[in-house]
């Protein structure tokens, strides 16, 4: 497959241009830099198959972010508690983008759109902009800095749980099934007895929960929840889905290819780092990346087609 | 046959929110009335109405481009080179505009020729230009601009009044257009119906590519009416621009399904969506929920237009 050489390529590439690139202790700190967006890229996958799209996964962070801030600092809740109001807010922020999707059928580009637009904007009219929370007990950080036995980073194994969750749900159940079935042809797949609205409420839902429980790691790898946290990482979300096969006009795609599409994207990221490149080349070859990827796959469709 | 009422009842409700907010302003804020306020508001809009004229024509072809800020980014510091290197102001301007229509031509390729959706495409565009601007400028500011940058060199009355009159003018001639040429009913039949409008001769690829380079354009032209309100030019200007914009066009009434709405809408949304962030400011509110309240404007707009579908059948997935 050619993702599989890209990354193959990758790798052989950044092992000779960078210092430290191809060892065990660099190959943990991918995978911790990987979380965030991958835990967003799984439930951005099943959004995508339905044909849809969620640009508001990274504004939906960052306010889950710094609500959690608030609750433990402001409020006092254990940290437990505030890391459940995170991933709280993440759900009532999918619920809406689920409401009005497949209640009111808006389209979700400019759903999505305009609360990518309202969850930043309420996040930073909550801060004043400035506040940065940032007192986070040692528990909470132990998830985001710290390593389990054999050097695995400490969020990888919520990484591994939602990776198994998506992957069940989406290939081995009828929701995954009629999830697919509604992105391939939305009206086949309400003839066919497909509870349409109910799925979507379901990948939208999801995407926000993800959203909020990638904030709860944000925090804990950084120490700090601003109102700037998450920003820009739903196009790298976007790019890791896209990558990994899935179309973005829905129906066809996987989960396992979504994650092949992370690693190629984590591994772009860490690697120009450690070859000394500006910061700005990541984010110029993402987006080269990803066009790249949408031109591929839609050479594939083409040729399926004909 | 619809009566007048019916057929611009969204340009009505949009007309009816901001006489609203304005009678809520005359009671509680008078002081926004004053005569330097209005037309500072009008001379900070005016570059707005203009990108926003290039958004509708991009939306109602049924695409959307959320590079907008990059290549407004990109344009204004154009200008600020270009003058530099001793050019006069009309050449600067005939110059940014086509920057701006080559940069709105790489989408339209993308999206036209290879036929990527525009979303994905515009979202990498908007991170490249950006990304590379500022990898090329490290964020420098361009400074020592020549006399005759700020304000066309026609002093501050007169580069005002030319700001928004280029405006004005650009609204009249693509509404004209839109509604009078054949090339303006094109857009609107590609917007509706591809395929429909490939039967009757229309060539939807050409008409959106066509949209993106237009769009790119009047970003440029727009970048050029912002960018000698000032004696330096900001790299980093055009941020957030794209949600100012499309909430504009949006809020006005165009479909984002493509091929319904008018220029008209997009007028009365430009000043709403204006007129909000000021009036917070005067009504005491802060600032920071600026972008909250753009996001919620949107969802608003967007929702009362789907709320009469409630009592129908329940909608496809989009």
């Amino acid at each position: 497959m050619l993702l599989l050489a890209l990354v193959v390529v990758e790798m052989a590439y950044f092992a000779h241009a960078g210092s430290n690139f191809f060892t065990a202790g660099n190959a943990a700190e991918v995978l911790r830099a990987s979380v965030e967006i991958g835990l967003l890229a799984l439930a951005l996958t099943a959004v995508i198959l339905t044909g849809g799209i969620d640009l508001s996964v990274g504004s939906l962070l960052g306010l889950a972010a710094v609500l959690m801030g608030a609750a433990h600092r402001d409020l006092g809740l254990p940290i437990a508690a505030a890391a459940l109001v995170a991933i709280a807010v993440g759900v009532g922020g999918g619920a809406l983008n689920a409401a009005l999707v497949a209640r009111l059928g808006v389209p979700p580009l400019i759903v999505t759109l305009g609360t990518y637009s309202l969850f930043r904007g309420v996040a930073e009219g909550f801060t004043g902009g400035i506040r940065n929370y940032t007192d986070f007990p040692p528990a909470l950080l132990f998830l985001g800095q710290g390593r389990l036995p054999g050097g695995v980073p400490a969020q990888v194994p919520l990484l591994v749980t939602a990776a198994v969750f998506f992957w069940l749900l989406v290939h081995r159940t009828p929701v995954g099934r009629g999830i697919r079935a509604i992105g391939f042809s939305p009206e086949g797949a309400r003839f066919a007895g497909i509870p349409v609205a109910r799925r979507l409420l379901l990948v939208y839902v999801l995407s926000g929960a993800m959203a909020g429980l990638a904030a709860v790691v944000y925090a804990a790898r950084l120490g700090q929840a601003k109102a700037d946290a998450g920003s820009g990482y739903e196009l790298f979300a976007i790019t890791a889905v896209v990558l990994g096969g899935t179309s973005i006009f829905g129906g066809r795609g996987s989960v396992h290819g979504t994650l092949l599409g992370l690693i190629a994207v984590a591994l772009l990221q860490n690697g120009l780092r450690l070859s000394d490149q500006p910061a700005e080349l990541a984010g110029i070859l993402t987006g080269v990346l990803l066009l790249g990827a949408i031109g591929a796959n839609r050479l594939v469709a083409e040729r399926s087609r004909a | 046959m619809t009566s007048p009422i019916s057929r611009y009842r969204r340009e009505l409700g949009v007309a009816g929110a901001l006489v609203v907010l304005l009678a809520l302003l005359a009671v509680m804020a008078p002081a926004f009335f004053r005569a330097a306020n209005l037309r500072d508001l009008l001379v900070a809009n005016a570059p707005v109405l203009v990108a926003a004229v290039g958004m509708t024509l991009v939306i109602l072809a049924r695409q959307i481009d959320i590079s907008i800020g990059s290549q407004f980014a990109i344009c204004g510091v154009a200008a600020g080179l270009l003058a530099k290197t001793g050019l006069p102001m009309p050449l600067v301007t005939a110059g940014v505009v086509a920057t701006g229509a080559v940069l709105g031509a790489i989408n339209g390729a993308l999206v036209a020729g290879l036929g990527l959706p525009a979303i994905v495409v515009t979202l990498a565009t908007m991170v490249v230009l950006r990304e590379g601007l500022r990898w090329r400028t490290e964020g420098v500011w361009i400074e020592d601009l020549p006399e005759r940058f700020q304000w066309f060199g026609l002093g501050q009355a007169g580069g005002r009044a030319a700001i928004v009159l280029a405006a004005i003018v650009v609204f009249a001639a693509f509404a004209w257009g839109l509604r009078h040429l054949a090339a303006g009913r094109a857009v609107y039949a590609a917007g509706s119906d591809p395929e429909a409008a490939r039967l009757v001769g229309i060539h939807p690829r050409r008409v959106v590519f066509a949209a993106f380079v237009f769009m790119g354009g009047l970003t440029g032209l727009a970048a050029v009416l912002t960018a000698i309100q000032f004696i330096d030019v900001q790299t980093s200007a055009g941020a957030g621009l794209e949600m100012k914009v499309i909430a504009a066009v949006v809020v006005g009434g165009v479909a984002i399904s493509g091929g319904r709405g008018t220029l008209l809408g997009t007028l009365l949304g430009v000043t709403l969506l204006g007129t909000i962030g000021p009036a917070l400011t005067f009504l005491g509110t802060q600032a920071y929920w600026e972008r909250a309240l753009q996001g919620a404007v949107i969802l608003l707009a967007v929702s009362t237009d789907a709320l009469p579908s409630l009592t129908r059948r329940p909608p496809a997935a989009a």
